[in-house]
């Protein structure tokens, strides 16, 4: 949670932020909201698929990693891909 | 597991519910626990999506013609599937004269309010095929 609270903290300095009317300063911190959304979307398609409520928590949490994970793995490739193609 | 309700709502009620407060195709089904699980968890990802762009990430399209629409401001069809919703910050926008949102901070403002809305859609279609097979779990 320490980065989002940090992204908070920052937004209130950081110039004439006005929450919900001007842009939150948080374009260098892109790669922390990665984090909520993977989370909604884990929630909601395993609110979705399960039959019971009570495995949803675990299986969210499992494809939530398993989503970071796979993007990670996908970024890594795709800078691999990029650093070959430049030299 | 609870037993099936002799009065199911049908499907296109739910449905049209589900669309005017996500979540609550769920809750008119029975499925309480799934309706405000997901319900909630598209009002927080869509609230986001206007702090982190502001207000003005949803923008009123100049015509209420589908094709216009996705040729001039093609995020506002996911936006649109939040339900009524989506007017919020049109009409705040035009209100506190909110500045226009500009570069990362607007992408992924659209990209968290377009999806709370696609996700609201996938429950939609839930919603309204549990209520046609008459599940109440």
């Amino acid at each position: 949670m320490t980065p989002l609270l940090n992204l908070l903290a920052q937004a209130g300095e950081a110039y004439h932020y006005r929450p919900f009317i001007t842009p939150a300063p948080v374009w260098d911190q892109w790669y922390v909201l990665l984090l909520p959304i993977c989370l909604a979307v884990a929630i909601v398609y395993k609110s979705i698929k399960c039959d019971s409520m009570k495995r949803v928590p675990r299986e969210a949490l499992t494809l939530f990693v398993i989503i970071l994970f796979v993007m990670a793995m996908a970024a890594g490739a795709l800078a691999g891909l990029v650093k070959a193609l430049e030299r | 597991m609870t037993p099936a309700s002799p009065i199911a709502p049908p499907a296109p009620v739910v449905a049209t519910i589900g669309w005017l407060v996500p979540g609550a195709g769920y809750w008119m089904i029975g499925q309480k626990a799934r309706g405000l699980t997901i319900g909630l968890t598209i009002l927080v990802l869509f609230v986001m999506g206007l702090w982190i762009g502001g207000v003005s990430v949803v923008k009123a399209p100049p015509s209420v013609n589908p094709l216009t629409i996705i040729g001039t401001d093609p995020w506002f069809m996911g936006q649109i599937l939040n339900g009524p919703l989506c007017f919020a910050p049109i009409a705040l926008s035009r209100w506190l004269g909110a500045p226009a949102s500009h570069a990362r901070s607007q992408d992924i403002g659209q990209l968290y309010t377009a999806i709370a809305g696609m996700l609201n859609l996938l429950a939609i279609m839930d919603s309204a095929y549990r209520a046609r097979r008459g599940a109440t779990r």
